[in-house]
């Protein structure tokens, strides 16, 4: 939380887009050691004093405080912006993005009819404490951080386990991120976890990379083989500095056949420009120790002689002899980089979450956190990493703080937009954006939407488990509509052989024919004479809002005159009308 | 300042033009399924360039197709037979192939240093050897995304018979991937299912069509858009679903291609290549012979050879020749040297891989192997050679890269060139 203590008094603010050294000494301006365990302290005293300026009061909650960020980033702010979203949008988004679901047709009832005032805030409470929320956190943070590798030595399950019960005690990120960095797998308890590692097959290039990406916000890639061509700042030494970690580190198998990630005690990166190679300017390849950007190399204990830097000595005779090194680069690593201490880490955090809850980054994209491009609200990405490290890295706290926010709960939709005017830029945040559905939250809302989950619910009583049951579903969904796992939607595609799953698949079919008091049987039950109720019916199940007038019209003359067999087969047309269109593809 | 990384990049702008594409609606079902088939056919013989690769799965024998060393200690007990063009010898497994050599070229000089199937296959089709951290796109995608025509509703890349991976687009999205057709059956959901007429479809499609309507109003449109011109993709894709349709193809044509599942498949390939599809690719399974390698290989080219040949012929009869890029190949070739199963190994040092049509001089012969086979002795070319020399023949240049998240991803590795002796 931010104190007065804690405020700087710069005359001038000036604003420090520090991204390179993140890590640099935090010499406050004002010759005064806000808080000397945070490296770059600068970051902070600097925002907090043009927050000051910008109205932005420390005493405000967060959420307020970035929505005043938010206005004053953009001229006209609030003749761009859209209105706050109605309580039926609201619903739908908040559903979607804190449980991986749309609210049923009970649960839509429920919120609409509501009349307490803070209803919007307590639905926020609850969604947040609820198992869903947990179990969307984990497949979320599954697809980003495996990219739906495939399984290796360590069963998914037992990852996804891990990822759940974490996100349901809502474990600090940084010590998630820890446990994920420090297993190697030798800890049965541990196994989970180290499938991060495990499925990269301890690789040292997809290991430095994916961490650079999902940690630092920083995609190293060209740099493995030469400084980065377009982005100055970052170095082939930058790489190297982060694969040193790891260089040491290998897949071990024991006796048991026990696959595990082991270490050596030696062993160092060796690195040459292909550039200077090919233009014959190189002078030889180059090593480094432990290094974060440019930040001071870490210091490693030295052992006199090899044997003494092993707790357990390789056997060059017995492979099958896991060595122990006393002092673990890896272990190192996890401690160092998963750290509030660590304001890059937060800051890309912070980003992500961001990125999670309003569709795109304050930097953006997230793994391209450099000077050239600059975050869309340098203050605000500022606030947030420091409030995020402050809140010790509490993942729900922070997306709830989100969710309040004016910002997030403005409509996808302007109203009487001004003529000749342009829309505002999606880096404004002025305008909700519209979000595909991931693959796993459509075939929910699909399942949600048609009352099939509470039918299987039903039929199987006590046996009934979601997971088995949407194990095959989900599955022809990430096939389909599992495009690149953890890229923001501005890759969204839609293919013809989707769209034919959707019009004409038996998976999709069945779900709309009537049975068990699913949706269609509830409309089909519902009196031939009053096609009001079920308009009302479909489109509050499907798409979280009541009919216009039009649309109980155009419902109206669909099941005119019909009876019988015509008027179920109508009544699907039109649950498939719905499920299908683009209101129901996109989270808006 | 803003960063600038991949702006006006080739990947960049066709994303975006196929958005705008879709975005003017000028995609509806009024657009190809609107023209008569063979106004289309004829529209895309005029402009579009196509390819079909033909993939021995397994790695064929270069000794008993491309390159023969009869009367070697590694040759084998089969003959060399003159052909079309005049002093090409080719393996006497290939008569029929024989016949038509002036349609097309021989590249003998194939060094891939690569014998493990996974990764031979991975260089032939990516022209680059496996690099972490670069999913570098198959060709099928990379030339789906390169040639197909906006607005196309027809899949830009289809794999006969031997499965699709979406990840060969890699970056380039799920629009290039290969939908894979189970040899002569169409792909999946194209029939309405029981229970919706043509009648029930087109009035629940105007209903979603309404509520998407009023949805938009105020809202972006560009994904929006994108999805629904998926729907009249779909929809046209539909229309057209006799270009699936094995049975209208008369069983004289069966006979010519032979009735065996390659025939078939090779059949399938002309029905799309005439439909417009851009690449077909059709596999013929399994060269991997590590015993009993000449039994063998006189059973499968049995089957490849007169298919292949007719397959040709009639592409040149029909004048798709000259758009319609063939390559041969395999994921390495097999060890010049017998071992005592009469089996050969694998073996990338020196192989073959043979192309013909569209920007191909027929009959050029370039590269060249040693006496016994065990080496390159001249113009040594790998999987980049061959990938300039894929893009120049259809026209298009390999030296622009395709960017994605800022990085570039060479078309053809730069440190290689065309083998400019094929291009016509």
């Amino acid at each position: 939380m931010l104190t007065n203590s804690r405020m700087g008094t710069l005359a001038r603010p000036s604003v420090a887009t520090d991204t390179t050294g993140a890590l640099a000494s935090g010499a406050d301006r004002t010759g005064k050691i806000a808080h000397p365990t945070r490296r770059d302290g600068i970051f902070w005293i600097v925002a907090a004093t043009l927050c000051w300026s910008a109205a932005a009061s420390a005493a405000d909650p967060l959420h307020v405080q970035i929505d005043k960020l938010i206005a004053a980033q953009t001229p006209d702010f609030d003749k761009l912006a859209a209105p706050i979203a109605g309580d039926e949008e609201f619903l739908r988004r908040i559903t979607l993005d804190l449980t991986g679901m749309i609210p049923n047709v009970r649960q839509a009832r429920e919120f609409l009819a509501d009349t307490v005032v803070d209803k919007r805030v307590k639905l926020i409470d609850r969604l947040l404490a609820s198992p869903e929320h947990a179990r969307h956190m984990q497949r979320e943070f599954d697809v980003m951080l495996m990219r739906r590798l495939p399984a290796t030595h360590v069963p998914v399950a037992e990852w996804d386990k891990f990822l759940r019960d974490s996100f349901a005690q809502n474990k600090p990120w940084d010590q998630l991120v820890r446990e994920i960095l420090a297993a190697d797998g030798s800890d049965p308890a541990q196994r989970g976890p180290a499938r991060f590692y495990l499925a990269r097959n301890g690789d040292l290039h997809e290991i430095t990379r994916d961490v650079g990406k999902l940690f630092l916000g920083t995609n190293l890639e060209c740099a493995q083989c030469h400084d980065h061509p377009q982005v100055e700042e970052w170095k082939q030494e930058h790489y190297y500095g982060l694969a040193a970690f790891f260089v040491r580190s290998f897949v071990h198998t024991d006796k048991d056949k026990k696959v595990t990630l082991a270490e050596k005690a030696e062993g160092e990166v060796s690195f040459e420009s292909v550039f200077e190679i090919r233009d014959k300017k190189s002078k030889g390849p180059k090593t480094s120790g432990l290094k974060l950007f440019s930040a001071a190399t870490i210091s490693e204990p030295k052992f006199a002689a090899p044997p003494e830097a092993y707790t357990v000595a390789p056997n060059d005779k017995d492979k099958a002899v896991r060595p122990v090194p006393k002092f673990s680069r890896r272990a190192k690593f996890a401690e160092f980089i998963a750290s509030v201490e660590n304001r890059r880490f937060c800051r890309s955090t912070a980003n992500r979450l961001w990125s999670m809850m309003m569709g795109r980054g304050i930097v953006h994209p997230l793994e391209m956190d450099h000077a050239l491009n600059p975050p869309s609200h340098p203050l605000l990405l500022a606030l947030l990493t420091e409030e995020l490290a402050a809140r010790e890295m509490n993942v729900r706290d922070f997306l709830r703080e989100l969710a309040l926010t004016q910002t997030y709960q403005r409509s996808s939709q302007r109203l009487a937009a001004v003529p000749n005017q342009p829309e505002p830029a999606e880096s404004t945040f002025a305008v909700a954006p519209l979000k595909p559905l991931t693959p796993a939250q459509f075939a929910w809302a699909m399942l949600v939407a048609t009352d099939e989950l509470d039918l299987q619910r039903r039929a199987q009583g006590d046996k009934f488990s979601e997971d088995t049951f949407l194990a095959g579903t989900e599955q022809r969904f990430v096939q389909l509509f599992g495009g690149e796992p953890g890229r923001p939607p501005d890759s969204f595609a839609s293919t013809a052989d989707q769209v034919l799953f959707l019009a004409n698949d038996p998976l999709v079919l069945n779900l709309l024919k009537p049975r068990g008091d699913n949706l269609a049987e509830r409309l089909l039950k519902l009196p031939a004479d009053n096609p009001v109720a079920v308009a009302e019916d479909l489109f509050l199940s499907t798409l979280t809002r009541r009919p216009t007038l039009d649309e109980v019209k155009d419902v109206t003359s669909y099941l005119s005159g019909k009876a019988g067999d015509p008027r179920s087969q109508a009544v699907q047309e039109l649950i498939w009308a719905a499920i299908s269109s683009s209101e129901f593809r996109f989270n808006h | 300042m803003r960063c600038t990384y991949a702006c006006g990049s080739e990947s960049h702008l066709s994303r975006r033009s196929f958005l705008e594409g879709a975005a003017t609606g000028a995609l509806s079902l009024a657009g190809f399924a609107g023209m008569t088939q063979v106004r289309a056919a004829e529209e895309l013989a005029s402009k579009q360039k196509q390819v079909v690769v033909f993939d021995l799965h397994g790695g064929v024998s270069q000794l008993e197709t491309w390159d023969p060393k009869p009367n070697t200690d590694n040759g084998g007990p089969f003959e060399a037979i003159p052909t079309s063009v005049p002093g090409v010898y080719i393996s006497e497994l290939l008569p029929h192939s024989a016949k038509i050599m002036h349609h097309l070229a021989l590249v003998r000089g194939v060094n891939t240093k690569e014998d493990d199937h996974g990764k031979g296959s991975y260089i032939m089709h990516t022209g680059h050897r496996q690099t972490p951290g670069f999913e570098y796109p198959y060709l099928g995608p990379a030339f789906s995304t390169l040639l197909t025509p906006a607005g196309s509703p027809l899949p830009g890349y289809i794999k006969v018979a031997s499965g699709g991976n979406p990840r060969e687009a890699s970056f380039l999205g799920p629009r290039h991937a290969p939908v894979a057709i189970a040899g002569d059956k169409p792909p999946a959901n194209l029939g309405l299912p029981d229970g919706v007429d043509a009648e029930s479809d087109k009035r629940r499609r105007e209903m979603r069509a309404k509520i998407g309507q009023r949805f938009v109003q105020g809202r972006r449109q560009a994904m929006t858009e994108a999805y629904n011109s998926s729907f009249d993709q779909a929809a046209a894709l539909i229309a057209r679903k006799d270009i699936f349709d094995f049975n209208t193809i008369p069983d004289a044509e069966q006979e010519r291609y032979g009735k065996h599942d390659f025939g078939k498949h090779t059949l399938m390939a002309r029905k799309l290549l005439e439909n417009g599809i851009t690449f077909v690719q059709v596999q013929h399974s399994n060269y991997d012979t590590h015993s009993e390698n000449f039994n063998f290989h006189i059973e499968q080219l049995g089957e490849f050879d007169r298919t292949f040949a007719t397959f040709v012929t009639d592409l040149a009869d029909r004048g798709m020749l000259k758009h319609t890029l063939i390559i041969v190949l395999s994921e390495f070739g097999r060890t010049p040297k017998i071992n005592h199963l009469q089996g050969r190994d694998h073996w990338s040092k020196a192989w073959s891989v043979a192309v013909g049509g569209c920007g191909i001089k027929g009959g050029a012969v370039v590269g060249k192997t040693n006496e016994n086979g065990t080496a390159v002795i001249d113009r040594e070319v790998n999987g980049g050679h061959l990938f300039h020399t894929y893009y120049r023949a259809v026209g298009l240049d390999p030296t622009k890269a395709f960017y994605h998240e800022g990085r570039p991803f060479h078309k053809a590795d730069p440190a290689t060139g065309p083998i400019t002796e094929i291009l016509a």
